[in-house]
Parts: C-alpha cells; sequence; structure tokens
C-alpha cells in the first residue's frame, strides 16, 4: 500500500509521516470517487444531450451545458421501450413477491423445526446460490418448451425465483436465528397460537431481513439478462435489458438513446439504494450479494 | 383449566404445529424440487443422449468424452480461470485498497461509500454500456485521451481486438465487482477493536507493521471467502462477457458458460451443451466442497 512504504521507512518525523499519509489517502479516496463516478457522468451526460452537441467537430465533449429530452423522446416514439419496462416490470414484481414469500415461509421452517437432513438442505441452498444461470437455463428452457411456456411471465418469473431464492432462503434463515424463540414461547404463554405469534411477533421483527432478501430478488430480476434471453424470444415479450441490449445492432439507434434507456433502467436501483441502503448493507454483512 | 382442556389444548397446539410446518417446508421442498432438481437431474439425463430434443438415442457418456476431448476445450477452460482468477484478484485488490482508505477517518468517507455501491448497483447491460462507450475506438473517451497524450497513434477496438477483448472485459467486471470486495472488506475492518492499532503505535510499530499483524490476520477468512465466491461466480458468469464480445473477437473471451449458451442455441446441440454444463455442475461441486469443509458455513445453521 502506498501509504504504508512512507513509514516503514521511519527515517521522517512523527508528525511529517501523518501529514504525508493523510495526503496520500485523500489523492486515493479523490481518484476512487472520480473512478467510481465518472462512468456513471458520462452516462447521464450523453443521456440527457443531444448527439449534436456530445458529438460535435469529431471529439466527445462531456460538459453538460444543453440538456434535451430528445434521446427520451425517440425512446419512446421509434421503439418497443414502454412494452420492455412493462414486461420488465411484471416480471419482477412477480418474482420479488414469491422469492420473499417463499423465503419467509422457508427460513422460519428450517429455523423452528427440527429435521434430519437439515444440514444437507443448508448445504444444497448454498450450492444452488453459487451455480452458474445459463446452467440452469438449459434444462428450463428444454422443459419450457415442452410445456409450451415460453414466451410467458409465467415461466421467466419462476425462472428469475429460481436464480434469486437459494439467496433470499438462506438469507431469512439466518435472520430467523437471530430472533430469540423466548418470544414466541412468551407469546404461546400468554395463549396466542402459533400462527397468531409468527403474524404478529416474528413477523415485524424479521423486517428488515425480509426487506432485504426482496432487495436482493428485485435486484436480480431487474437485473437479470440470462434467463430472459434464453426463455423470452418473441419481441413483445423482450424485458427491458433484453430489448435495449439489442438498440447497439440496430442504425437507427445511437450512443444518445442508449444511455438514455440505460438511464431510465438505473432509476429502481437508484432508488433503492437511497432509501433502503442500510437494508442493503446488512444483507451483504448477512451473506454477501451476487 | 380442568385436564381435559388442556389435554385439548395441547391436542391442537401440536396440530397446529405440524400444520405450520407442513406449510413452511412443502413450498420449499416443491419449489426446489421443480426449478432446481428436476432442471438439473433432467440436464444430466439429457447430457447422455444424442439429440435430446429430436429421436433421442441413449449414448453414455459419449457427449462427454466428445467435449472433453474437443480440441478447444482446454482453450475455453484456460479462458475461463484466466476470466475468473484476474477479474477476482483485481476486484479484490481494489475492494481492498477502497476499504482502507474508507475505513480511514477522512471527510467525506460516508459520501465515498455510498458511492461506492453505484457500480455494484447499476445493471450488467448498463455497465457495458458504458464501457463499450468508454473503451469505443470511433467516440470512445478513452481513445481520444490516450491520443492526445501521445501514447497510441491511432484508436484501439479494444473489446473486438485478440489482444485486448480479455483485459476489456476483465476491466468492465472489475469495476462493477470491486464494490462486492469492498462492503465485505469494510465490515471485517470496522470490526477490528480500535485498541489494537493503539497499543501497536505505543510500542513503537509502524503503519506498514500494523497493516501487516493487526489488519491482514483480521481480514485473512473474508479473502478467503471472497477469492472462493467471487471467483466461483466469476467462473461462471455469462452476461457481461455476452454482451460485451459475445465470446470473440475468434473465441477469443469464449469461456465455458459462453460455450454452453452457443452449443444450445446456436449448434441447437444439447446434448453438448447439457455435457459442458455437467462438467461445469463437476467442477463446481468440487470447489464447493472445498469450500464447505472448510469455512462449514452451513454451521450456524445447525448449531
Amino acid at each position: 500500500m502506498s501509504f504504508g512504504e512512507g513509514a516503514a521507512g521511519s527515517v521522517l518525523p512523527q508528525h511529517i509521516q501523518q501529514r504525508v499519509k493523510r495526503i496520500a489517502v485523500i489523492l486515493t479516496a479523490l481518484l476512487v470517487a472520480v473512478f467510481v463516478t465518472f462512468p456513471v457522468y458520462i452516462m447521464i451526460a450523453i443521456a440527457v444531450q443531444s448527439p449534436a452537441a456530445v458529438f460535435e467537430g469529431g471529439a466527445v465533449h462531456l460538459l453538460i451545458d444543453s440538456v434535451t429530452f430528445r434521446n427520451f423522446r425517440i425512446l419512446f416514439e421509434e421503439t418497443n421501450t414502454v412494452r420492455y419496462f412493462t414486461n420488465s416490470i411484471i416480471v419482477t414484481a412477480s418474482s420479488t413477491l414469491m422469492s420473499t414469500a417463499l423465503a419467509v415461509a422457508a427460513g422460519y421452517g428450517l429455523t423452528r423445526f427440527d429435521f434430519t437432513g437439515k444440514t444437507l438442505a443448508a448445504r444444497a441452498v448454498l450450492f444452488a446460490y453459487m451455480f452458474s444461470p445459463i446452467v440452469l437455463a438449459i434444462p428450463l428452457y428444454v422443459i419450457f418448451y415442452t410445456l409450451g411456456l415460453l414466451n410467458s411471465y409465467f415461466a421467466l418469473a419462476m425462472a428469475l425465483t429460481g436464480i434469486s431464492a437459494p439467496f433470499t432462503i438462506w438469507l431469512m434463515w439466518q435472520y430467523f436465528q437471530t430472533i430469540p424463540i423466548s418470544l414466541e414461547e412468551s407469546a404461546w404463554i400468554k395463549g396466542a397460537s402459533r400462527t397468531r405469534t409468527l403474524w404478529d411477533v416474528v413477523l415485524p421483527i424479521a423486517r428488515p431481513g425480509y426487506i432485504s432478501a426482496s432487495i436482493f430478488a428485485f435486484a436480480v430480476a431487474w437485473n437479470d439478462f440470462t434467463m430472459a434471453r434464453v426463455v423470452m424470444s418473441s419481441d413483445k415479450m423482450y424485458t427491458i435489458t433484453v430489448g435495449a441490449s439489442l438498440f447497439l445492432d440496430r442504425v437507427t439507434i445511437g450512443w444518445g438513446e442508449t444511455m438514455a434507456v440505460s438511464l431510465l433502467i438505473c432509476i429502481p436501483p437508484f432508488l433503492i439504494a437511497l432509501f433502503l441502503q442500510n437494508y442493503l448493507l446488512q444483507g451483504f454483512n448477512v451473506g454477501g450479494l451476487e | 383449566m380442568s385436564t381435559v382442556n388442556s389435554l385439548k389444548s395441547s391436542f391442537t397446539h401440536l396440530d397446529e404445529r405440524q400444520l405450520l410446518l407442513l406449510a413452511t417446508f412443502i413450498p420449499f421442498a416443491a419449489f426446489f424440487t421443480i426449478v432446481w432438481l428436476i432442471p438439473i437431474g433432467y440436464a444430466l439425463w439429457m447430457s447422455l443422449l444424442h439429440d435430446p430434443t429430436g429421436a433421442a438415442i441413449f449414448t453414455g457418456l459419449w457427449n462427454y468424452v466428445d467435449i472433453l476431448t474437443s480440441s478447444d476445450f482446454p482453450t475455453f477452460l484456460w479462458h475461463s480461470i484466466v476470466y475468473a482468477l484476474s477479474s477476482t484478484v483485481l476486484s479484490l485488490l481494489v475492494g481492498l485498497g477502497l476499504a482502507l482508505v474508507v475505513n480511514q477517518e477522512i471527510q467525506g468517507g460516508s459520501i465515498l461509500r455510498t458511492m461506492m455501491i453505484f457500480p455494484y448497483l447499476l445493471p450488467t447491460l448498463v455497465v457495458i454500456f458504458i464501457w463499450k462507450f468508454i473503451l469505443d475506438p470511433n467516440v470512445g473517451v478513452l481513445n481520444q485521451w490516450l491520443i492526445q497524450v501521445g501514447y497510441i497513434e491511432d484508436p484501439i477496438a479494444f473489446f473486438s481486438t485478440l489482444k485486448w477483448a480479455m483485459p476489456a472485459v476483465v476491466i468492465a467486471s472489475v469495476w462493477k465487482f470491486g464494490s462486492f470486495s469492498f462492503f465485505i472488506l469494510l465490515a471485517r475492518l470496522q470490526a477490528i477493536d480500535p485498541n489494537l492499532y493503539e497499543r501497536a503505535r505505543v510500542e513503537g510499530a509502524s503503519t506498514w507493521q500494523a497493516f501487516r499483524d493487526i489488519t491482514l490476520p483480521h481480514l485473512r477468512g473474508a479473502i478467503l471467502i471472497i477469492l472462493l465466491v467471487r471467483g466461483i461466480w466469476m467462473f461462471n458468469k455469462f452476461d457481461i462477457i455476452y454482451l460485451s464480445t459475445r465470446g470473440g473477437p475468434l473465441k477469443a473471451t469464449t469461456t465455458l458458460p459462453i460455450r454452453v449458451y452457443e452449443l444450445a442455441f446456436e449448434a441447437v446441440d444439447f446434448g453438448g451443451a447439457t455435457a459442458l454444463a455437467g462438467i461445469m455442475f463437476f467442477l463446481l461441486a468440487g470447489v464447493a466442497v472445498v469450500y464447505f469443509s472448510v469455512f462449514e458455513p452451513e454451521k450456524e445453521v445447525t448449531h
């Protein structure tokens, strides 16, 4: 590390060492900030300006001096963007709901009930979590094909739930373990039924757990390209990631529209980052996200 | 409460318990069976057939022999290893550097932390769009700058030249996944007792010594996990490479997942595709055995 080396020589007096280290840290931080944000800035700069302004005179101008909605207008008028977004929203919402519900139920069951093969179940869930979506996509494609389910919201939502569920189940499984059983027991003693206790005592406490689970399931479904590419082959059923991925091959669509659609795709995840950041970090801490 | 009543209530209690067990376990088992066990079992079965979607003929392990002895299998395996290893190690280093910086109490540290989450949240497609633009030979900012400083004379088409395609894919991957390592390492760093550093300082240890003797040992487990788990995920990654290079140019970035897709949907060879998927499955299972025996991640569950 750059700020470690200065100290290793330790010829310099302590306070100068400290100052050099401080400057090095701040410089690194600045560098990082630029490295991380600059590409995002580029996306925004190209999305909100007309291509004529950005590519004027052969060189790329990245200072935003004239904001226009031209790129978005073309996107909405000349492509199926609205349709793709609708498909994405339907599939993401269904998959998020399914994955979270499944995770809450399974997580509670796996935590509160003892049965043989629990270790095996844990390993199977973790193993599935590390699995490659494309490897799962091939047999799912053949199965959906045989059942006549290709190009359906149901098939894609199921497939995406398959991808997110191992982690959401794992997360809830871990999360329910942090809730002491004594809370439930005291409710039972007071005469509440198990179901009632689950509903009124356990679920409210588990809220941070299932919020981070649903954020994860949302991110998996919203960002997915692989499953949608395999399951949805009709233009009408493309999700936004598949639909937009074909933009670059089209002559009528340029970087302006491509970055505009990118910006639109980013809005939901950004809103989540803005409002639910702490839950997201919690998810990271429990099991690491993909 | 009379004995009859308490007996009755304990019965309903038991029934409810069983009901709840069923209500929670059945969806889990059913879903896992439908979406995981059956497809994987079916894929393993398909991998033993010739022409599994048409007039299927049982061929035993022939598809596996075919894949493993094909002249390009070692190449694609090598690409997978190069891609997984370089993107994992680089994003670990980037994440470690950033986590160390943010962990220093500098002004704006929390802003930096919030910013770090951006690349991670951008969908893969958007990450690829952005990097395709930056590295584009005609409009790309990087080429423009490199020419301006006089480092190169002609623009480089990073994603479509043999020499640069893999590094370009790795850069985009590191940019997106550096934050993964960052958050895991930052969490570990913040859990280190500050008194340890105080004591080391009093005893005259240099910054480097403190890093080597206090920080690094605390991060060891996290670093191993990142190398192993991130490595598996990068080995299995399909979308980043497919979206940026389609495996090209001239197969220079074709990894095993890309090859599985090609075999299934371009060559329409589902036997070969599932056999290769099977090989990936067994590779993953092998690494998973190591992962489970070293870290025992499921142990917390069964305690």
